[in-house]
């Protein structure tokens, strides 16, 4: 308990036994000889002395017992000493050095962070659990393309109920259809999406609803049945969570539905995020024969049995998939069946990019670290002499250590608490760029895991970092040290040569990292700015909802049309416009060709084209130049010849020779009793695939023969919104209750077709930036260290003759030399960028020179504007300060 | 001398080891034979009782121990006052000297109660 207690020289004390005999045995043997003083034989002095003592045993074990106590307690006291002192220590110092100590927890920050936030989306997309019980067990079943074109197929009917039929892997199947666009019938007509689902559906998820019984087996199967289950964000919206929904009444699409079920909060369809669900039965699909087979459109998914792995029912699929495209050649050949888990059928397309953007931020780590080894390294050596004094003195080496250690933990934890907080900004503005981009049942937040995973990242970084320089200090001679430190000798060779190969490291992945942004931002730039095949500025779109209970038949449709869209044309600042069934690089409808001259061996898959229902004006209002016949008119009636309009990526392909104006075929289901249709005319093409640089064969249908369009497209002549409010006006004059949705330019709807590609450009230019700085940063500490510790050498050559120059290029010729190593290591790392972004590179070459030498240029730039700090430092050492 | 059975209360021991100690330091041996002989050995029963007393007084932080030589030579263990066992002593002399006077002054009083007269 001693108040000066030297606990670095703590004698350690015997065992507690020993103590406490040593102690009783004298005490013992005093009384002995005390006893023989007062005249007592020998025997009997002891005996004596015994006696008077007492039971020995009982003294020593209960003594023994106390002093273990103590010795614990003092144990357990001493640490907390030592770490409460260890912890003002590391404040103590951390405020000393302001600039080391922000730059360290700085860097801990942004690498921490940015690390958090893309483990916050991975974690949210690829390992959370789906929100369905023993979601492992769920596969989604598809009709793959036998050519690899469409590997995520739709189901026919006849395929539906085929599986159902021959598998013996599932344990409950249900499929579904949409989700589609609805009009419901609240106090404004809104648009709204529904999914159609057999009971099966829910059953196959494993969902159980959260109000009113669902649907019974028997809903499907009647055209009469009108029932409807609300998705819990339907139910909020629109009934504000009325507890008393079930049972009620409402309209979609003109039809009165009721309410039998609401679905759980947080339940997530397998495809979109449909509000309704209405019953779906296969049967009423079965009669028609020619869409019974020839018509897709069905989603699947099925739950297997237990014991049954995935494997085989995959195997088991494929064979179903082979004997269907054996007994149905006519429909089936060319596909097949395939199983896929329901996890990865809804990750989709994302997993790769997720991928990708782990693994930058992983190099933002690793550039961090270096960062951070550099700091703590050079913050170390210029505390040698420090470290020298305190040994002089007596401070033990482990306690140094320990007491360095202290220092980067808590340099770790405060970076890592700012990281998080930095993660939890990022996620915000991840949350609001990638909502479109990533999985519905994404939600981007971090939970304990992913805090716990990024703490105990800091942490190992800190203490990693921590333990180098405080292992060296350790092995350091305190007198050399001393000696030299007032000698002013350079710093050692080992050193620099440390911190060189930390700047070369953060340079190699820096740049890495830069040309992995650059040749996604250049793919990114080449999609977009690669020509459309129309004019899209000046464009203004919008959707009205048809058919409606005004507007039924195809002539009051077609009348509605040719109504709206003369008032259209007649608006001040309106030059054009049309309408179709979907917008440009929106198509997504596709049909089988068959051409009446040509017909396909049996052998042969029917191609399927992408087709457009378009009016007559479509093609002028776009920009989309005629090559070849003729466009539509408004003689083009039911009631004449049925007409079509190819685009010239289709007549090349499949007409190589001419011929193809004048040709006939027929599209969709083969439907031998369907009059053929000619084909018109030949058009420019337009891109639909925004990822694809080359246009795809579409074919067009003209609206006063298949009336089926509901997209507008105006063209004006200055601003396209601001026609928008006459728009408005005029549908309302029209026809009150048709709901108006979608309102945008073009320029914006065709950006929307690349958020999806865009999130992991920002991400990584992001990153890109991130690193850029990091390593910026870390080549001025490191060099600027590197010039302070050798600034006396600097003066004693300043002395000696050498000018400003020289020094000049002396600490430029280091800082180049290490440099160009980092360059060249990172070539290495832009080969291996390269190539795992190579499936994400769309309308560039893997090496693209553009965005490579770009990437290079900009480092060489910013390091060396970092370096210019160091060297004009270097440069201006006064020989006399220094050597004084 | 000092046993649980011997009718003592546990901090009359602590305080005349405090008293011994405000001497100077000194081991065991040297303080169970002050006490004995201060209080005229009326105490005399059981010297090892001692020792887990001291035990304890050093766990409160009122003495420490050190080993060092004794008067002939020997290594012994020494018991030393901290400043927080010098502040111990002065508060239970004090008390214990203000509880025997009180508990003197009433079974030597000649005043009987209301109740036996």
């Amino acid at each position: 308990m001693g108040e000066h207690r030297d606990r670095d020289y703590r004698v350690i004390p015997p065992k507690p036994r020993a103590e406490v005999d040593d102690e009783l045995h004298f005490h013992l043997e005093r009384r002995i000889q005390q006893n023989i003083a007062n005249g007592m034989s020998p025997d009997e002095a002891r005996r004596a002395a015994y006696e008077r003592f007492g039971d020995v045993n009982d003294v020593r074990d209960e003594c023994e017992q106390i002093l273990v106590e103590e010795r614990r307690a003092e144990t357990r006291r001493n640490w907390f000493e030592d770490l409460s002192q260890d912890l003002r220590f590391a404040v103590r110092s951390a405020v000393r050095a302001p600039l080391f100590s922000l730059l360290a927890i700085a860097t801990l920050a942004l690498g921490v962070g940015a690390n958090a936030a893309v483990f916050g989306v991975v974690k949210s997309v690829l390992l959370n659990p789906l929100p369905y019980p023993n979601a492992g067990r769920l596969i989604r079943i598809y009709t793959p393309f036998r050519n690899g074109n469409e590997p995520h197929g739709s189901l026919s009917a006849g395929t539906v109920s085929d599986v159902r039929e021959r598998q013996h892997s599932f344990s409950s199947l249900g499929a579904f259809r949409g989700p589609r666009d609805v009009v419901y019938s609240g106090e404004v007509p809104q648009v709204l999406k529904a999914t159609w689902a057999e009971p099966a559906f829910f059953r196959t998820l494993g969902v159980s609803l959260a109000r009113g019984g669902g649907f019974r087996d028997e809903d499907g199967l009647h055209d009469t049945t009108t029932v409807v289950i609300l998705s819990d964000g339907a139910w909020q919206r629109l009934f504000g969570g009325d507890p008393k929904v079930i049972g009620r009444v409402i309209r979609l699409n003109g039809l009165p539905r009721t309410v039998v079920g609401v679905l759980p909060r947080g339940f997530v369809a397998p495809e979109g995020a449909p509000d309704f669900y209405l019953p779906l039965g296969m049967p009423l699909f079965m009669h028609d024969p020619i869409t019974v087979r020839g018509s897709h459109g069905f989603g699947f998914v099925g739950r297997l049995k237990p014991g049954v792995s995935q494997a085989s029912a995959q195997h088991e699929l494929a064979t179903i998939g082979d004997q269907l495209e054996r007994l149905y050649p006519k429909d089936n050949l060319g596909i097949g069946l395939a199983g896929v888990p329901l996890r990865d059928a809804m990750v989709g397309d994302t997993r790769t990019p997720l991928l990708i953007l782990l693994a930058s931020a992983a190099l933002v780590l690793l550039i961090m670290c270096a960062n951070l080894a550099g700091a703590l390294l050079s913050r170390t050596i210029s505390r040698r002499r420090e470290f020298a004094v305190r040994v002089a003195l007596g401070a033990g080496r482990s306690r140094l250590v320990r007491q360095l250690l202290t220092e980067s933990v808590l340099l770790a934890v405060l970076g890592g608490v700012v990281g998080l907080v930095l993660a939890e900004l990022g996620l915000g503005l991840l949350r609001g760029l990638a909502l479109t981009a990533l999985p519905s049942y994404a939600n981007l937040s971090l939970d304990a895991l992913a805090i716990a995973v990024m703490m105990l990242l800091s942490l190992i970084a800190g203490v990693a970092f921590g333990v180098g320089p405080a292992l060296s200090v350790g092995r350091a001679d305190p007198q050399q040290t001393l000696r030299e430190q007032t000698r002013g000798t350079s710093e050692s060779r080992r050193t620099r040569r440390a911190r060189g190969v930390l700047v070369a490291g953060q340079i190699a992945l820096c740049v890495s990292l830069l040309a992995a942004a650059g040749l996604l931002a250049r793919s990114l730039w080449a999609m977009t700015t690669a020509p459309a095949g129309f004019t899209a500025d000046g464009l203004l779109t919008f959707t009205v909802h048809l058919p409606s209970p005004r507007w039924t038949t195809e002539d009051q449709q077609s009348e509605f049309y040719d109504q709206f869209l003369a008032k259209l044309r007649a608006l001040p600042g309106v030059t054009d416009a049309a309408v179709a069934s979907a917008l440009p690089m929106h198509v997504d409808n596709s049909n089988g060709l068959f051409i009446r001259t040509a017909p396909w061996a049996p052998n042969q898959p029917v191609p399927f084209i992408l087709t457009n229902v378009v009016s007559e004006d479509y093609f002028h209002t776009l920009g989309v130049p005629l090559i070849e016949g003729r466009t539509f008119t408004t003689a083009d009636r039911p009631t004449t010849g049925t007409v079509m309009v190819i685009n010239k990526a289709m007549a090349d392909r499949y007409w190589p020779n001419g011929g193809a104006v004048g040709a006939q075929v027929h599209i969709g289901p083969p439907n031998p009793t369907a009059p053929w249709i000619t084909i018109v005319g030949i058009v420019g093409d337009v891109r639909n695939d925004p990822t694809s640089l080359r246009a795809d064969p579409m074919m067009f249908l003209p609206t006063r023969q298949d009336m089926s369009g509901n997209q507008f497209i105006v063209r004006t002549a200055r601003d396209p919104l601001a026609v928008a409010p006459a728009v408005h006006r005029l549908l309302k004059e029209l026809d009150p209750t048709l709901p108006i949705t979608d309102v945008a330019t073009m320029t914006s709807v065709i950006g929307d077709r690349y958020a999806a590609r865009r999130l992991p450009v920002v991400l990584m230019g992001g990153f890109g930036a991130l690193a850029l700085l990091l390593a910026s940063v870390g080549v001025y500490a490191m060099f600027a260290n590197m010039a302070a510790s050798r600034e006396h050498e600097f003066g004693v050559r300043a002395a000696l003759g050498s000018t400003r120059a020289n020094i000049a290029a002396l600490v430029l010729r280091q800082g180049g030399f290490w440099m160009a190593i980092g360059l060249g290591v990172g070539a290495v790392g832009v080969i291996a960028a390269a190539r795992s972004l190579r499936t994400q590179l769309f309308g560039v070459p893997e090496f693209d020179p553009l965005a490579i030498g770009a990437s290079v240029l900009v480092l060489v730039l910013c390091a060396g504007v970092a370096l210019l700090g160091p060297v004009r430092r270097a440069s201006r050492v006064d020989p006399i300060t220094v050597l004084r | 001398m000092f046993a649980k059975d011997s009718g003592l209360l546990q901090g009359t021991v602590e305080l005349l080891v405090l008293k011994t100690l405000s001497w100077g330091p000194m081991h065991g041996y040297g303080i169970a034979s002050w006490i004995e002989s201060a209080t005229g050995d009326v105490l005399r029963v059981e010297e090892g009782s001692l020792y887990p007393a001291l035990y304890r007084m050093a766990r409160k932080g009122w003495i420490t121990a050190e080993w060092g030589l004794s008067e002939n030579n020997r290594r012994a263990k020494y018991y030393r006052l901290t400043a927080e066992g010098r502040k111990q002593f002065r508060e239970q002399a004090s008390g214990w000297q203000r509880l025997t006077a009180a508990v003197n002054q009433a079974i030597a009083t000649r005043n009987a109660p209301s109740w036996a007269r």
